[in-house]
């Protein structure tokens, strides 16, 4: 198509620009097509229902809660709604993935410390249930909205379409934005006109559905994100815990390999330095016969010190290296803790049930808890039996010492008896764990300590 | 040059050094050293094609030095019965001793790498073992006597004839027996014939009733 240099541009701007409007009317008039659309579409009438549902629900039983709440029931009831709302936001996130494509990261979990009341008190503040009961609150009005604003668009358009095949007139349909659509007849029986209107009309709606309706989801893509997310603090809280437990792991790693390089290096050479002399003293026991010189003595007595030095260094190397990393620990900490119970002074039985192994730092710290709590049991209770128990209840590990002495024990009394368990509740609290004493005067004794299986 | 009808020993441990040194000491007590290996691999191939009649363990050992040694122990206990072994470690473990036991405590050893130091009791131990005896260190017994405490069935016993029992599960005879307790044969004699009736041990050759009756006091 040649034409004079002038007119060819002249001609050739419009093209392009009626290329770009080709473009975004064919981007409009595939949008009802697109799965998209209709996806958004399912997603508000489902999240709507639920979160009516979720409203209900919920008020009921927090009414039902605060009704009662003069008696425990009540209280067990409100915590139980605070879960259930953990729980609906859990469905509310999954509507959001599997129908929108829209990721929102799990909040939070939620893991009290075995024991009714620690339950009761995580639940009631839990933070995250709360903000899913904001979210499902606020969700009301977004739905009433949602339904004048983008839902009547739907349904009008879709019965505008339908209508020619219906046979129906205005009055059957829903009205748009709150009001009755009318596309001109003024109530009078439609006539064929009438029909065409109306069809036409449901056409261009329906090129508008998509859109009115894209906004409503997209506000609520936004609550969702806000309210049924991780809190800022809790991401903050979450990526200091991880920073922790890396430290931990490390410097458990690192005392590990202290350990072996001691045992391996140290020990080794110190078990092989007692043979030669046990060896030469031997020797020199057979040459010497009866009849010792003075020197000769003298060369034995030598000897037979530097033998008894090295074997006591031994004993204290070994300890000290023990001290470091237990090396019973690398099979598992219910055998280190069989033989920590049976190197006890105090008859103790051990009870040890972990299905899945905690981490080598939460491993070493129980059992360093569960070997100074037998140790203050063998100095202080004057106790003549007792227990330990290392059990999982969900994500914390719980070790209990028991025993039948003279109880007494507390945390913040002074002197020799309660030092050790001071510090013990300091190194349990130093990865979130918790210590609590039951040692009424007269006994028996009871120290608990729960940990988090992972840190 | 090691006699003919010496005792045949293998040594695994992974520390040269001790290794070494143990090769040194058991040459020069008159032991046909026939192999010296650094891991659980080498040894049970060292005693598949020469069984000796004892092998000298290390529990620790590569790749992982957890318990390899006593995983081969007890992998040997069953392939090869007859050959003694004697588990060398650093350190007691309650599990590991039990385990090593639960086939029969007959040609098996439990010391702690210490007693090396003591080289008559050493030696002594180990010509037990490889004779099918026993020798527990005397700090694995302790220890068992404490896991064991917790069930009653030793409870019978008296305070002596625990002591007694002990020094049976350390492998001594009855007259090492009365020597340590500074007592006369006849009566350990007396406290063994106490003890095999208090734990109802059927009245077979005496050496496997010791046996048995260490067995009863290690389970608890």
């Amino acid at each position: 198509m040649a034409g004079a240099g002038g007119r060819w541009v002249q001609i050739r701007i419009p093209e392009q620009r009626a290329d770009q409007v080709k473009r975004l009317a064919w981007l409009v008039a595939r949008e009802p097509f697109q799965k998209r659309s209709w996806a958004e579409l399912g997603f508000f009438l489902a999240s709507s229902a639920l979160a009516c549902t979720a409203v209900f629900l919920l008020a009921a039983l927090g009414m039902a809660g605060l009704a009662l709440a003069v008696v425990l029931v009540g209280v067990l009831v409100l915590a139980g709604d605070l879960r259930v709302a953990r729980g609906l936001a859990g469905w509310q996130r999954a509507l959001a993935r599997r129908m929108l494509g829209e990721e929102i990261s799990e909040p939070e979990p939620l893991s009290p410390r075995p024991g009714l009341f620690a339950w009761l008190r995580a639940s009631l503040g839990d933070r995250a249930a709360w903000r899913a009961v904001g979210y499902f609150v606020a969700k009301l009005p977004l739905t009433v909205f949602g339904v004048w604003f983008a839902l009547s668009v739907w349904l009008e358009a879709l019965s505008g379409i339908a209508s020619p095949l219906l046979g129906g007139g205005a009055q059957a349909r829903f009205g748009l934005f709150g009001r009755p659509f009318d596309p001109g007849n003024g109530g009078s029986p439609p006539g064929f006109a009438t029909h065409v209107a109306i069809f036409v009309s449901g056409l261009v709606l329906l090129l508008v559905a998509p859109w009115t309706m894209r906004l409503v989801v997209y506000l609520d893509r936004g609550m969702m994100q806000l309210m049924l997310g991780p809190g800022a603090a809790a991401s903050r809280v979450r990526s200091l815990e991880e920073s922790r437990s890396k430290t931990l792991q490390a410097a458990s790693e690192t005392l590990r390999r202290i350990e072996r390089d001691l045992h391996d290096g140290t020990q080794a050479q110190l078990v092989a330095l007692a043979m030669r002399l046990g060896q030469a003293k031997e020797k020199l026991d057979h040459l010497g016969g009866g009849d010792d010189t003075a020197e000769l003595a003298a060369v034995k007595r030598l000897i037979d010190e530097a033998h008894r030095g090295a074997k006591d260094a031994i004993t204290d190397l070994r300890d000290l290296a023990r001290g470091i990393h237990p090396p019973a620990l690398d099979t598992g900490l219910e055998n280190a803790l069989a033989t920590l119970a049976s190197r006890s002074a105090v008859p103790t039985e051990v009870t040890v049930s972990i299905l899945s192994r905690p981490s080598p730092a939460i491993e070493a710290i129980s059992y360093f808890c569960a070997a100074e709590l037998l140790a203050n049991v063998a100095q202080h209770s004057r106790a003549s039996r007792a227990s330990l128990t290392c059990a999982q209840h969900g994500p914390w590990l719980r070790i209990v010492v028991r025993d039948n002495g003279q109880g007494g024990a507390a945390l913040d009394r002074l002197g020799p008896s309660s030092s050790g368990l001071a510090g013990l509740a300091d190194r349990v609290g130093a990865v979130d764990g918790h210590l609590s004493i039951a040692s009424p005067p007269g006994g028996p004794t009871a120290v608990t300590v729960d940990l988090p299986s992972r840190s | 040059m090691p006699a003919a009808d010496a005792i045949r020993v293998v040594i695994a441990e992974d520390s040269a050094i001790l290794r070494d040194g143990l090769v040194q000491l058991l040459t020069d007590r008159g032991f046909a050293v026939i192999g010296a290996v650094s891991d659980a691999a080498s040894l049970e191939q060292a005693i598949a094609t020469d069984p000796p009649d004892v092998a000298v363990v290390d529990i620790r050992m590569p790749p992982t030095f957890t318990d390899e040694g006593l995983r081969a122990a007890i992998g040997l206990r069953r392939s090869h019965p007859d050959v003694g072994i004697l588990v060398f470690s650093q350190y007691v473990e309650t599990r590991y001793a039990a385990e090593l036991l639960a086939g029969g405590a007959s040609g098996i050893g439990y010391l702690l790498k210490d007693r090396v130091a003591d080289v008559a009791d050493f030696v002594e131990a180990l010509v037990r073992v490889a004779s099918g005896g026993t020798a527990l260190d005397p700090e694995v017994v302790t220890q068992l006597m404490g896991a064991s405490r917790r069930t009653d069935t030793l409870a019978g016993l008296s305070g002596r004839e625990r002591e007694v029992l002990a020094l049976m599960a350390e492998g001594r005879t009855n007259s090492a027996i009365a020597a340590s307790l500074v007592i006369s044969e006849g009566a350990v004699e007396k406290h063994v014939a106490n003890i095999f009736s208090k734990l109802d041990l059927p009245a077979t050759s005496s050496d496997h009733r010791r046996v048995l009756a260490v067995l009863r006091y290690l389970e608890g």
